[in-house]
């Protein structure tokens, strides 16, 4: 499948290059400087400079993409030059083809991944990034086709990518509270962790969408790898004295199916979004001393609900999710119910030069949260100054492990 | 469709003997609504310049390519933001419906996040992307939410004109009334002049010029001014094409994340 995707892929270049050249290649970008600082220690949480282009060239019948950037972090000391996505797009009457690195991005849900998983994401400084830097692009062979409104999609996707963790030295590696206490730290088996690149290692994904003047839906599908591993983990217990000696834990992705969609429709004032998934296959870790690897696989559903309006000129968006574990029992360590909800406030002052945003989740279960603040000026058209917080409330859970990284930040950006 | 309507078969010089005759008898809701469906043809591509010109002289530029075509029940428009850089490849898409009770379908793809989202129509009062134009002030306000009453008739800048004012049927809109001098035959609105919710004078519109294509009267350079914040914003139609063929597959989900 690899090799068939790849010459498919030589071909549309060859194929879509000869219908493109002679446009100019239009290049736009950006440049910004993103510092922060640690409220905890006082310490630069990150100090990094960015440098992002985009080059596209685009005729009726063809177009390309390459997204190149480069990344200088000064913490660390450590640079990143990647592209983002590259691509070329085939385009009929009725039917668009796109083949390369490409970004895919499903679902109505904001900042919540339910749907929206066919490009995993980049969790190398947790959820903070811009949107459009989270996600990481992925090889694939999309093909669109087009009835009126309607919109079928599949994407094959040849090459499992999968979720980009933090390094262990990060602050934002997470922290692992389901481990059994023993002296010491756990060691770690990686040798598992990668899926093969072999053809029968794909994955595959298919999405229905229709926007008409009654509501926007999307009915997706994917049989997929799930995007994080899963972590087996192995208990040397001293078989005289029945005392457990050390752990290992083993990062292995499984299979996962899903079948989901979602809707938004207006009912004034109010423009009202769901979104739901189902998905078959996933393994929890579990304390139930019974099971070898301390893993138990079922089948869950993830929902959202959702409200956008406008109140005295100000943006108003607030969401709830929940996940529900079925055939759950006491040792799963996630709870079988679990709560989420995101809040948006957002308003432009000053002929929308001056922009005020608040975006807070808020976790139930473990009644942490964060908070996120920013205030935004336009100095000039393209030239951006922005001053937030990361602001991280709770002692556990999703949020509030990162209780220490709560931190103030600066974005200085230039757009061409 | 509201702008139209049968009106867009007749030609010209029928239009204009038809208007002639009955002008005398005219209302103030009559001379807004021929203003409101004063024809443009049946569909438009054009391009548009917005400048911001704030009350330090500071200059911003908008650019905008937009397309429009009237479907009967459903007057459909797409526009593709070409600047600034920031909001490249950003495109807006307007499905707007005669039926009175039905408020328009709007959607916005954002290249940032890659996503068509649905998106209020609610905000009429809502300044369209930084500038002293509500979307009600381009034009989609629909007579009948407001009273007319033709206050007197005068010459301004050489054109014989009805100078009316309105007041909105709803008492907490944004402007407590609105005055507008309407060039008689031609049925284009040369000036308005905004007043506030307090009724202090807010911000004048003036017409610049406009010009006849395909025997469509289409204003190709306006002037907003907001005189309480010395903020100003000029726009420019350009490149205007009217009854060329825009497709219906361009008012589209595809369009919209295709982009220009």
């Amino acid at each position: 499948m690899i090799k068939t995707a790849a010459t498919f892929t030589s071909l549309l270049l060859i194929f879509a290059t000869g219908y493109i050249n002679a446009e100019p290649v239009a290049i736009n970008g950006y440049a910004r400087n993103y510092s922060g600082i640690l409220f905890h220690s006082n310490n630069y949480g990150i100090v990094q400079n960015t440098f992002d282009l985009t080059f596209t060239q685009k005729t009726e019948s063809a177009g390309l993409k390459a997204n190149p950037y480069v990344r200088k972090n000064e913490i660390d000391e450590t640079s990143q030059l990647d592209i983002r996505e590259v691509y070329l797009d085939m385009f009929f009457d009725f039917m668009d083809i796109r083949a390369g690195k490409q970004q895919i991005i499903w679902g109505k849900a904001d900042g919540v991944f339910i749907t929206d998983v066919v490009s995993p994401r980049d969790l190398s400084e947790f959820i903070l990034p811009d949107f459009t830097e989270i996600r990481m692009g992925i090889t694939a062979l999309k093909i669109d086709l087009y009835i009126g409104e309607q919109t079928i999609e599949v994407a094959a996707v040849p090459i499992f990518t999968p979720v980009k963790m933090p390094d262990t030295d990060s602050i934002w590696y997470p922290k692992f509270n389901f481990l059994p206490e023993i002296p010491g730290n756990p060691s770690f088996d990686y040798s598992k962790k990668d899926v093969e690149k072999k053809l029968k290692n794909g994955e595959i994904f298919a999405k229905y969408s229709i926007l008409s003047s009654i509501a926007d839906i999307e009915i997706m599908g994917g049989y997929m790898w799930d995007d994080e591993p899963s972590l087996h983990v192995e208990k040397n217990i001293d078989p005289i004295t029945h005392q457990l000696l050390s752990v290992t834990v083993s990062p292995q992705h499984h299979r996962l199916t899903l079948a989901g969609g979602s809707f938004s429709a207006t009912i004034d004032p109010f423009v009202i979004r769901g979104e739901a998934a189902y998905y078959q296959g996933k393994y929890f870790n579990s304390t139930d001393a019974s099971l070898e690897d301390g893993l138990v696989k079922k089948n869950y559903l993830h929902y959202l609900a959702g409200a956008d309006f406008t109140l005295w000129d100000i943006k108003i968006s607030g969401q709830f999710i929940q996940k529900i574990i079925f055939g759950y029992n006491d040792y799963i360590v996630n709870p079988e119910y679990s709560g989420m909800a995101t809040i948006l406030l957002k308003r432009d002052f000053i002929n929308e030069t001056l922009h005020l945003e608040f975006f807070a989740y808020y976790d139930f279960d473990q009644d942490d949260a964060l908070v996120r603040p920013t205030v935004s000026y336009d100095l000039t058209d393209g030239f951006e100054i922005i001053l937030g917080a990361n602001i991280f409330i709770g002692d556990r859970g999703i949020f509030g492990q990162y209780s220490d990284n709560s931190m103030i930040y600066s974005k200085v950006k230039y757009s061409f | 469709m509201k702008k139209i309507k049968i009106l867009t078969i007749i030609t010209g010089a029928i239009l204009t003997a038809q208007l002639s005759h009955g002008e005398s008898k005219l209302t103030g809701l009559d001379v807004i609504k021929k203003v409101y469906y004063r024809p443009v043809g049946k569909d438009m591509k054009s391009t548009l310049t917005m400048k911001l010109i704030g009350s330090s002289g500071s200059v911003r530029v908008r650019k905008i390519r937009q397309f429009s075509r009237d479907f009967g029940r459903v007057e459909k428009k797409i526009m593709f933001f070409i600047s600034p850089a920031d909001v490249k490849n950003t495109s807006f898409m307007n499905w707007s419906y005669d039926r009175p009770s039905k408020s328009d379908d709007q959607w916005i793809y954002l290249p940032a996040i890659k996503k068509v989202k649905r998106i209020s129509s609610d905000s009429k009062s809502d300044y369209f992307m930084g500038s002293d134009f509500t979307y009600d002030d381009l034009g989609d306000r629909h007579p009948n939410m407001d009273t007319h009453k033709i206050i007197r008739e005068e010459t301004f800048e050489g054109e014989n004109c009805y100078v009316v004012e309105s007041r909105p049927k709803d008492k907490d809109y944004m402007y407590s009334k609105t005055i507008s001098w309407v060039i008689k035959g031609k049925w284009i609105g040369l000036q308005k002049k905004f007043y506030d919710e307090d009724g202090n004078y807010l911000k004048v519109l003036k017409v610049k010029s406009y010009k006849k294509i395909k025997g469509y009267r289409i204003v190709v350079h306006s002037e907003m001014k907001n005189v309480q914040k010395n903020h100003t914003t000029e726009m420019i139609l350009q490149n205007v094409r009217i009854n060329s063929g825009v497709s219906s597959r361009k008012f589209t989900e595809r369009m919209m994340r295709r982009g220009l």
